[in-house]
């Protein structure tokens, strides 16, 4: 029997510039890893998920296209150059009208969009024509985090409401970010707890995260 | 703190417990989990401040682990009437907590689910999914191909699941209790085996305590409450009868390995959002609906009509009556009663190649399963169990009907009139089928003063011949079931 299930679009926005290099990107591969097996263990996310993988760093480009989890494969990462946010929020906006599949009074459409940003440092082209961009489509929640020193809570709150701030870089709180974002997504593959166009309400934040008001 | 650090809990008996601590915890919608040393039991914390240090929260699940627990019997603080035996049948079949943590701060101590609640390392060829828990619907929907057909049970093994589970429900019930959350999350199922192991046990609505803040699960909230949802007047709340939507569901996913409201019907064309809120709420329509087929697939094939016709008539009133009049569903109790009827007269497909193995012989004249299509060419034995009505001798009216097949076993239930098969029969095997030189033969493995059609005694160890219209007794002693076969002769 044809099945009628709809697709979770999940876009991940990873910070790759200069100064991501060394262990930061190496523990983002690793986050990335993590996040597909962990998503993969649960039935409901394996059902529902797909994942983009879009990079900014002097400039942005979605590296994976939206991508089922059973055959997504990690990118190869690399860091160097500047903070591309905004033109990441552009590339964004242009894969959610291009991926995500639209209700229609003859089709099934897929969810609204979880977006997960990353960065650690404060962007360096325009994030306006990108805010302006993303206001365009239509995407359930946007979470952005900002790691370590640099990053800029007040930049990250112009584009969403959900801003967490980790402290610091390490491997150990950049695998906490992305256990969090795999109970998110499984979170939301499974719950309507919300009325239709609320948003979904999202597992708290790991300990150690501080969630800017 | 750091992982892999051992802390201690001291619970409200004054013990203590140790368990490890994990960064990455695994955290669902109210709580998060740590487990013992040993990996024994679950320590579970709330993942809202508020929800631990409620006083009415706390309140409920106290009388949850006492005075409600059917896992523990009645002389050791466990619910009213609870034997050690029915304790210990319940034990295999719910997650139940067992304690209260009372520091750090409030939580609850629950067993680990048995063993084989979780894959082990040759369960999927393509997934690593060793030491994940069996959810229910790993087996019931698209994810299914990625498991080793060794995991994956057939029709009989599944049908099993859905007698065990609606039997758990069943208990819960008796006791006025509901789970609120039964979904494909909290029931993991091992179609291995035919087992079912309810989870997620502090969320339950107890009478007379403040009620649980469930969420709920997509596909499995009663269309009522989604409706409701969100609306301060007229919300409804997690309740028996909500819980007797969401068990439909799950055993028609057993059965079918589809969601009984999910279908090709659009709703609204607004969003997805939108769509699947009054898809599994308001506007909710059972994909077999005989009366309106907007949401039915075109290619539906297996249906409701190819189970017994006291489970199709149930599922019509599950998904088509009672889908938006919540008293007409149909209760734990009757789903296990129909389940178990659907199961004696289970019979094996013929077919080698059939991935269900086993089917439902709705029609004696007509005995085809109904996934392969493939036909039965033996006779159809059926044996009509009656028991004498009571005060009027020689009345006889039939209590159970079985299908027989070669090696099928019987019990009790099969010989007496006031055994049911629940968790207080025995589970001896008294009788069995054996196809022995062209014969059917009935043979006597137990029942104690079977006869044979002539009269005489039937001892253990002997059988009687299954003739068409032969009569005899499954027992002698009181309540023995006088037991009426029936040949049907296949034309093909």
């Amino acid at each position: 029997m044809s099945d009628y299930i709809r697709r979770l679009p999940v876009y991940l926005l990873l910070d790759c510039s200069g100064s991501m290099a060394g262990e930061p990107i190496e523990a983002v591969k690793q986050g990335i890893k993590t996040l597909v097996s962990e998503l993969k263990g649960d039935p409901q996310a394996l059902e529902t998920a797909f994942l983009s993988i879009i990079t900014f760093d002097s400039s942005a480009r979605q590296l994976t296209p939206l991508t089922e989890l059973m055959v997504f494969k990690e990118p190869a990462l690399q860091a160097g150059g500047a903070t591309a946010l905004g033109g990441a929020l552009t590339v964004l906006a242009d894969c959610v009208k291009n991926e995500v599949r639209t209700s229609t009074a003859e089709q099934k459409g897929d969810w609204k969009p979880l977006v997960f940003i990353m960065t650690d440092g404060a962007p360096t082209d325009n994030l306006d024509d990108g805010i302006e961009a993303i206001k365009k489509v239509s995407v359930g929640n946007i979470i952005a985090c900002g790691a370590g020193a640099n990053a800029n809570a007040n930049v990250l709150k112009k584009i969403t409401n959900n801003v967490l701030m980790m402290n610091n870089l390490t491997a150990g709180d950049m695998a906490q970010f992305f256990a969090w974002v795999s109970s998110s997504v499984k979170a939301s593959s499974k719950s309507i707890d919300a009325k239709p166009g609320e948003a979904v309400q999202l597992p708290p934040p790991p300990q150690g995260f501080v969630i800017v008001p | 703190m750091q992982s892999g650090e051992t802390l201690t809990a001291v619970l409200e008996s004054g013990d203590t417990i140790q368990y490890i601590y994990d960064a990455n915890a695994p955290r669902g919608g109210m709580k998060h989990t740590y487990f013992t040393p040993d990996k024994k039991f679950a320590v579970q914390f709330f993942n809202r401040q508020e929800d631990a240090l409620d006083p009415r929260l706390q309140d409920r699940i106290r009388t949850i682990v006492g005075i409600y627990n059917p896992t523990i019997a009645e002389e050791d603080g466990g619910a009213l009437g609870n034997t050690q035996k029915t304790a210990e049948y319940f034990r295999q079949r719910f997650c139940w907590p067992v304690a209260i943590v009372r520091q750090p701060e409030f939580g609850i101590v629950c067993p680990a689910y048995p063993d084989n609640f979780f894959f082990d390392a040759g369960a999927s060829a393509v997934l690593n999914l060793k030491g994940k828990d069996k959810k229910s619907n790993w087996f019931t929907g698209k994810n299914r191909k990625y498991l080793s057909p060794a995991e994956r049970g057939d029709f009989r093994t599944m049908l099993k699941t859905a007698i065990g589970l609606s039997r758990t429900i069943r208990r819960m019930h008796q006791a006025g209790l509901a789970h609120s959350d039964l979904s494909c999350n909290n029931v993991l199922i091992d179609p291995k085996t035919g087992s079912a192991v309810v989870i997620d046990i502090d969320s339950l609505v107890v009478p007379n305590k403040y009620p649980p803040e469930v969420v709920g699960t997509r596909g499995y909230i009663a269309p009522e409450v989604l409706a409701t949802m969100g609306s301060d007047r007229g919300r409804i709340l997690p309740s028996v009868l909500t819980d007797l939507h969401a068990l439909p569901v799950l055993i028609y996913e057993y059965l079918f390995f589809r969601h009984p409201l999910i279908g090709p019907k659009i709703y609204s064309a607004d969003s997805a959002e939108e769509d699947d809120f009054l898809a599994l709420g308001e506007k909710a329509t059972f994909i077999e609906d005989p009366n309106d087929t907007s949401n039915r697939p075109p290619d539906l094939d297996v249906t409701i009509g190819s189970l017994s016709k006291g489970l199709e008539r149930l599922f019509i009133r599950a998904f088509v009556d009672g889908l938006h009049d919540p008293a007409e569903r149909p209760t734990a109790m009757e789903w296990e009663t129909e389940l178990l009827k659907a199961w004696d007269r289970l019979y094996p497909c013929a077919n080698p190649q059939c991935e269900k193995r086993w089917f439902i012989v709705r029609d004696e004249n007509d005995p085809v399963c109904p996934f392969c299509k493939t036909r039965v060419r033996e006779k159809i034995i059926r044996l009509g169990l009656k028991s004498e009505m009571r005060g009027r001798h020689g009345v006889y009216r039939e209590k159970s009907d079985i299908i027989v097949y070669d090696r099928m076993p019987l019990f009790d239930w099969h010989i007496y009139s006031n055994v049911h098969n629940d968790e207080k029969a025995s589970p001896e095997m008294r009788a069995y089928i054996a196809q022995y030189k062209g014969m059917w033969l009935l043979v006597n493995h137990g029942a104690e003063g079977m006869t044979s059609p002539s009269g005489r005694l039937v001892p253990k160890g002997s059988a009687v011949e299954l003739k068409d219209a032969a009569l005899f007794r499954m027992s002698g002693k009181d309540n023995g079931l006088l037991c009426e076969v029936s040949v049907n002769q296949n034309k093909s």
